[in-house]
Parts: C-alpha cells; sequence; structure tokens
C-alpha cells in the first residue's frame, strides 16, 4: 500500500501536467467541482460528478482533497462491477479515461507513445491510448487488475500488460461465447453449463481480491449492491423505452450515448440508481412540456462515437434524431439478491454483442420500430465491430432498416476526414426522407 | 476409399474428434485462398481469416464435406459469421463451431470438455456413434504424429542440425493435410534419413507467429540461417504436447489443447507461461535470434509483439516483421537481421572454416 500510495501521488501529478496544471491548481478544481449538493443537477451532470469523484478516488484524493487509501482493480470495459463494489475496491476502466484525454485532446500523445513502443497502428485506439498512458506512468497504481475475455481481444490483452508493468496479480474471468438468444433445448443446458462456469469463477475472484487486499466479503454487502444494480436496470430501461417509444424532446441522442451505461463502470453503485432516475424523469417531464418533438428520421446508434472534437454527431443531429443506442439497450434481466454468483453470471454471459452478428442485428430488429435507421460509427481498428457492418448491412436491408456504416475512429483522429463522412451522411439522410 | 475430409482452421481444432468421426481432418492452409481474398468481412480482420472465407466463396474448398470453425479469437468468430451468413454460397457446409476458453486452469478444462462432449455429441447424430475405442485410437495415431516430431526436434538441437526449417514447415504442411498413416509412416522415414546426417551452420533462429507463410523459412536459410523452431499456429505449437488419457480421451483432448505452447490468444498464467516459453526454447535449442512475424489485424499478435519488446526481455535478438498472408514478406529486413546475427555468432564462436 506505502509504495502505491507514493506511486500515485507521482501519477496523478503526471496526470495534471497533461492539463497543463500544477497541484495546487488541482486540488482547487477537485474542491470547486464538488463543492455544492448534488441535488438539482441534471442526470447526465450527476453521471459526470459520479465518474469524476470514482477517478480522483483512484489517486487516493477525496472529495474535499484529503488523501485516503483506496484499493483500486484496472477493470477491462465490460467486467461487471458489481463483487468490486461490494468489496470496496473502486473499478479503474482504462478505454473510459482513453475516451476522456481524446475529450481532452491529450489523446494523441499516448498513442503515439504506444507506437513508438512496438504497439501497432492496427490496434484498437483505445487500448493504444491506455499503453501510452502505462507508458508514460499516468493511470493510478492499480492494487490488482480484473479482466474480461469479453468483447475484444486487445482489451483482454491489455490487462496482462499492465499487470507484468506494475507487477500486480491480474485476474482473468473467461467468459463463454454466444450464449444470448438460444432457446432450444440444447441451448438451455449450454447457457446452464456457462452460467456455472462462471459463477465459480466469481467466487474465485472474490477470493482473488481477498487475498490480494486482505478485504473480506460479505453476502450481505453483495445483495445490497445486486439490489441497486437491479433499481439503476429498472430507470435506465424504462428511460430508454420512454425516449424510443413515446418520445421525448429532451433527448440528445449524442449526449446520450454518453451514459455508455452497458459498459459503465457504476453499476452497483447507489448514485447510479438516482442517475438514471434523473434521466428518465427528466424525458418524462419534458414530454409532458407540450414542446413537440421535431419531425426527423429516428436513428438507432450503433457503438460509440468520436470522443475527440469534431463536428460528425453535430452534423447528424442537424437532419435526424438519434432516440436510441447500442450502448444503452438494456439487454439483461433483473438479478436475484438471493442468488448474486449465478445472476451475475446470467448477465455476463447474455450479452448479445458477444454472440454471431446475425443474433445481434437479430435483438435490434425485435425492439426497433420498421423504417428507423441505423447508423453505426464503427473504428477501423475494433476487429469486432467494423467486420460486422457487411452482413448488417444486408440483414437490415432486408428488415427494411437503413443502414450506414460509418469508417471512422472514436480516439484517434489522426486520419479524420470529415467531409468523406459527411458525403455518406447526406446520401444516407437523403434516403431515409424518402422512406420517412 | 479415400476418407471425405472436413477443414479445420485454428491450431485449437480438436482434430482427433473429426478423425474419430470418420473423417480425415484437412487443415485449411495460410496459402489455400489468398489469391481470392475476400472483402466480405471488411479491412479489418486479418488476412488469414479473409483468404479463407475469399477461398470458399470462390469454391476452393468444395471438395470438403464441411468445416469446424473455433472461437479462437476475435477473426475467427467473424469467420463463422461469414460462412454461416454466406453458407447458400458456400459449398462446405459449417458443421460445428467450438468456443475455447482463453485461460488454462481446472475449471476452464472441465467446461472445455463439455463443450467438446458436445461437439463429439454433434457429430455423432451426423455420421454415427464414436466409440471410445476409435477416439482412443485416433488420439495415439495423432500421439504418435507429436512424438515424431519431438524426434525431429532432437535433431534440431544438434549443433549444425541436419533438418532444415524449409523441410519442417513442409513436413507441417503436409501432415496438415495427408492421411494420418501415410504420414506418420513418412515421417518416421525422414528420421531415421536424417539420423546421423551432416547438418547446415548458421545462426539458429526461432519463427514466432500465427498461421504464418511458408516462405519465411526459406527466406531465413536462403539469407544463412537454420530455422530450428518453430512456434507458430502453423508450426510446432499444433504438435507440441501428446493427448493423456488418464482422465478420459475428452477431457484428455480438452487438457492438451488448453495446456499447449499457447497462441497469443491465451491470457492470464497461460499466457506468461508462453512467454517463459520463449525463453525456455531459446535455452534448450540455442537459440540466436527470432524472427516474429505478425499477420497485420491480428491483434493478439500485434499486442503480444509489444509486450515482447517492451517488457519481455526473451534473451536474443529479435526481428518483429508484419504483413499479409498473400503479400511478399521483405527480404531486406530479413536478410540484415541474418547478417547482423551471422557477424554476432562468428564474434562468439571466432573465425568459421
Amino acid at each position: 500500500m506505502a509504495e502505491n500510495t507514493e506511486q500515485r501521488k507521482v501519477q496523478f501529478k503526471n496526470f495534471l501536467a497533461l492539463l497543463g496544471i500544477g497541484e495546487e491548481a488541482g486540488d482547487d478544481y477537485i474542491k470547486s467541482r464538488f463543492s455544492g449538493p448534488a441535488d438539482g443537477l441534471k442526470a447526465s451532470q450527476k453521471r459526470g460528478r459520479l465518474l469524476a469523484e470514482q477517478f480522483i478516488r483512484c489517486y487516493n484524493k477525496t472529495k474535499d482533497c484529503s488523501e485516503k487509501y483506496q484499493f483500486v482493480a484496472w477493470r477491462s470495459l465490460f467486467m461487471p462491477t458489481e463483487i468490486m463494489y461490494a468489496m470496496d475496491v473502486m473499478p479503474f476502466t482504462t478505454e473510459m479515461v482513453a475516451a476522456q484525454l481524446a475529450i481532452m485532446g491529450c489523446q494523441i500523445d499516448r498513442i503515439e507513445t504506444a507506437e513508438e513502443n512496438h504497439f501497432s497502428q492496427d490496434l484498437c485506439s483505445f487500448i493504444r491510448t491506455a499503453v501510452g498512458s502505462v507508458i508514460e506512468d499516468i493511470f493510478p497504481m492499480p492494487d490488482i487488475l480484473i479482466t474480461s475475455t469479453h468483447l475484444c481481444d486487445p482489451s483482454a490483452k491489455f490487462g496482462g500488460y499492465a499487470s507484468m508493468k506494475y507487477k500486480r496479480p491480474e485476474f482473468v474471468l473467461d467468459v463463454p461465447y454466444g450464449l444470448y438468444g438460444g432457446v432450444y433445448e440444447e441451448d438451455v443446458k449450454r447457457i446452464e453449463e456457462g452460467v456455472d462456469y462462471l459463477s465459480q469463477q466469481y467466487k474465485d475472484l472474490v477470493r482473488f481480491i481477498t487475498e490480494n487486499t486482505g478485504v473480506e466479503f460479505h453476502e450481505e454487502k453483495l445483495k445490497q449492491v445486486i439490489e441497486w444494480s437491479n433499481q439503476a436496470r429498472k430507470w435506465l430501461k424504462m428511460g430508454n423505452e420512454f425516449a424510443y417509444y413515446t418520445g421525448t424532446p429532451t433527448i440528445k441522442g449524442s449526449k446520450d450515448i454518453d451514459y455508455a451505461s452497458n459498459l459503465m463502470q457504476t453499476w452497483g453503485t447507489e448514485e447510479i440508481v438516482d442517475v438514471y432516475r434523473a434521466r428518465y424523469e427528466e424525458f418524462v417531464r419534458s414530454a409532458e412540456s407540450g414542446v413537440p418533438v421535431p419531425d426527423k428520421p429516428r436513428i438507432h446508434w450503433y457503438h460509440l462515437k468520436p470522443y475527440y472534437k469534431n463536428n460528425l454527431l453535430s452534423y447528424i443531429e442537424e437532419h435526424v434524431r438519434i432516440v436510441s443506442s447500442m450502448v444503452n439497450y438494456m439487454y439483461w434481466d433483473e438479478m436475484d439478491p438471493e442468488d448474486p454468483f449465478r445472476s451475475l453470471a446470467r448477465k455476463t454471459l447474455m450479452i448479445p454483442a458477444y454472440c454471431p452478428v446475425s443474433v445481434r442485428a437479430e435483438v435490434a430488429k425485435k425492439w426497433m420500430i420498421e423504417g428507423d435507421g441505423i447508423i453505426a460509427f464503427y473504428p477501423k481498428s475494433c476487429r469486432h465491430f467494423h467486420s460486422s457492418a457487411r452482413i448488417e448491412a444486408e440483414i437490415f436491408k432486408k428488415a427494411n432498416f437503413p443502414y450506414l456504416a460509418i469508417d471512422g475512429d472514436c480516439i484517434d483522429n489522426r486520419g479524420d476526414d470529415f467531409a468523406i463522412m459527411q458525403t455518406r451522411v447526406d446520401r444516407f439522410i437523403k434516403s431515409m426522407r424518402k422512406i420517412k | 476409399m479415400e476418407k471425405k475430409r472436413i477443414g479445420w482452421f485454428c491450431s485449437y481444432t480438436p482434430i482427433e474428434l473429426i478423425e474419430a468421426a470418420g473423417f480425415a481432418p484437412y487443415g485449411i492452409r495460410e496459402d489455400s485462398g489468398y489469391s481470392h481474398e475476400d472483402v466480405y468481412l471488411g479491412d479489418s480482420i486479418c488476412s488469414y481469416v479473409r483468404s479463407c472465407l475469399g477461398g470458399a466463396l470462390a469454391g476452393s474448398y468444395d471438395f470438403l464435406a464441411g468445416v469446424v470453425i473455433t472461437h479462437s479469437c476475435e477473426c475467427m468468430r467473424r469467420l463463422y459469421d461469414g460462412w454461416h451468413f454466406k453458407q447458400e454460397d458456400i459449398a462446405p457446409e459449417c458443421i460445428y463451431f467450438v468456443d475455447v476458453p482463453r485461460v488454462y486452469n481446472e475449471g476452464s478444462t472441465a467446461y472445455f470438455a463439455k463443450q467438446l462432449q458436445r461437439f463429439k455429441e454433434n457429430l455423432e447424430q451426423r455420421y454415427g456413434l464414436i466409440s471410445e475405442e476409435r477416439l482412443i485410437e485416433t488420439i495415439k495415431k495423432y500421439n504418435l504424429t507429436r512424438d515424431l516430431f519431438n524426434r525431429v526436434l532432437e535433431l534440431r538441437k544438434q549443433d549444425n542440425p541436419p533438418v532444415s526449417g524449409v523441410e519442417v514447415a513442409r513436413l507441417i504442411s503436409e501432415s496438415m493435410t495427408m492421411e494420418r498413416d501415410e504420414f506418420n509412416h513418412k515421417l518416421e522415414a525422414f528420421i531415421v534419413e536424417k539420423e546421423g546426417a551432416s547438418g547446415n551452420p548458421g545462426p539458429r533462429i526461432m519463427i514466432f507467429g500465427g498461421p504464418t507463410d511458408a516462405s519465411l523459412a526459406k527466406l531465413i536459410e536462403g539469407s544463412g540461417g537454420v530455422v530450428v523452431y518453430e512456434n507458430m499456429c502453423n508450426g510446432l505449437r499444433y504438435n507440441d504436447m501428446l493427448v493423456d488419457f488418464d482422465e478420459g480421451p475428452v477431457s484428455g483432448i480438452a487438457r492438451r489443447y488448453l495446456r499447449k505452447n499457447p497462441c497469443p490468444r491465451m491470457l492470464g498464467t497461460h499466457a506468461d507461461h508462453g512467454l517463459e516459453e520463449i525463453r525456455r526454447l531459446v535455452d534448450i535449442f540455442r537459440i540466436d535470434g527470432i524472427v516474429y512475424h505478425s499477420i497485420k489485424f491480428c491483434a493478439n499478435l500485434q499486442f503480444m509483439a509489444g509486450i515482447v519488446k517492451s517488457e519481455f526481455n526473451v534473451g536474443v535478438p529479435m526481428k518483429i516483421i508484419e504483413s499479409d498472408i498473400g503479400s511478399e514478406i521483405d527480404g531486406r529486413e530479413i536478410r540484415s537481421f541474418i547478417k547482423n546475427l551471422c557477424h554476432k555468432v562468428a564474434g562468439k564462436e571466432g573465425p568459421r572454416k
């Protein structure tokens, strides 16, 4: 712990240096960020505040800038967080911070650091940013690393690399592939085998955390965390369905994608319940306000968006409404707090994105309203999604869902070419209007 | 009568089960489809997978009765998608998609054994019962191949090994497609011929890679090196460990495939073992240099390249080259690397006669 404490101080300074500020200014910023009450904030502000607090806690900083040691687990993007919160371990999601670095315009130097150190340009740009940040020692020292094998290879490999770099132990959760959507007897058997396999691994994870942090596990606490996770799930789902089926003038899809709830590290906190409840209530209030919902073609957004400064989303939203997104789609059932490990295993397994493309597309077809369009923003460095585009295009064409896949990148803007994207978007919107 | 053939792609495919079902497993090689690379999956997928699907769409594998695809990495997962989606245009049916764990431990072995049991049952439903005796006999045949390749490796430990990398590349390639008994006889005869033979001098090279272009060994040896170990998917990684029967044939197969010298797809402690294995092989085979061949867009190989270059000292010089399956490997890079190693080896041993 002492070594981590000292190192995190250095790492926090390194992080502040990216912003061009020193420790004092950093402390002032933290104090001002958390000075007011959370009540009365908008849902997105509440979310931002929660994530900011979690971020500084990973550097042992509290909201009032005092120092307090925090156990930190670096977590791959799809690794569920409930057990971590039940054991007072703070998740640190390197890919999420990579997106934040891109928002701040600090990603390219990190990417170039990774590339100078033999990490290929073909690798996912979220991960290259994270690798560069590790090499530059910007992220907070982990106590442990918890990596899941889903969805993508670079994310899974990154955990092993960081574990080696910081000489901290890594736990790998091996997630079976392709179980969502199974309905036949044989599928059900496979699903149950997967649940057995994963729930045992979750029990192993608990032992791993205790062995490496000394934190004891209490099942009652996990049950509470599962309850919060269920409540958050309910509000998120209600918000999604209201925005999509009833309609609300409030929703600005490009901002709503930022919730990225499927991959967010906040599942299992009490605060996120409030965030998703506030989001739902904002949708309902604005729908009741009498402000008309703009009459534009409706879009379901696939994958993430460019996080660096760009005009793509605002341009798209001049012409269409993004009313739902893959990253906020609620795919798992309510969990049973009395059976937490198996429930968590089921939630982890039953993810449509970690399934054949046809299964994933079927999910969208089932709940979407025919005629609504899909825009997929797929980074070329993301093999998992980018490679799906052509198959999806054919499936959605048959189902009468206009579909556009944009080649881009969420983080690395060195090849950004707005003019080309704009041409493709224009053509797509024209075809959407014809349908509408 | 010649057996019907079932194609496979990845060294994690449990080919013993295919053969026990009465078929000849046929390894789809790195050179089988590149002349008609597929564009269906897009250019972010590795060229091996694109060439496999391209080959399928162009009819290159129409002689197969079916194929088995493994979920070994994100590219292979899309090969299954592409094959499944375009099945009407592809003659051989994708008969099974095997999910393979990415860690090696008791839990993953037991889970994988269940998946293999399911695969076996699927084969039985299609083609008839696979008796335990037949499965054991088949495993013994494949174990014999592995034993024989281990004997080849013993020959390569010698100074000036009598076996060249080009010869081994050819043998491995044949082992993926030839009828098993016939191949075992051929390999045995090769070993007998080579035992006691004189060999080739030059810096001793390990090739590390995925389904690597067979021309690489030729290039290395044409530049004065001698390939003594192929740590590759279409190298000895596919042949390195025997199946143990103690826990039953299916469980034994499951353990063998998860425990073998790992492809960079593996994670956790077994990935660490794979790195240590490189060092161990460097010592055992007195390797002077490693040529690390990474197929472009293979995230696992590309990520591991970063690790071995920046975090893990393999103990000898290493040259990393990237290329597509069908593209020519830059000979200048290889020649320059081998030339430097020649100087280094000559410096160590004094002037050669």
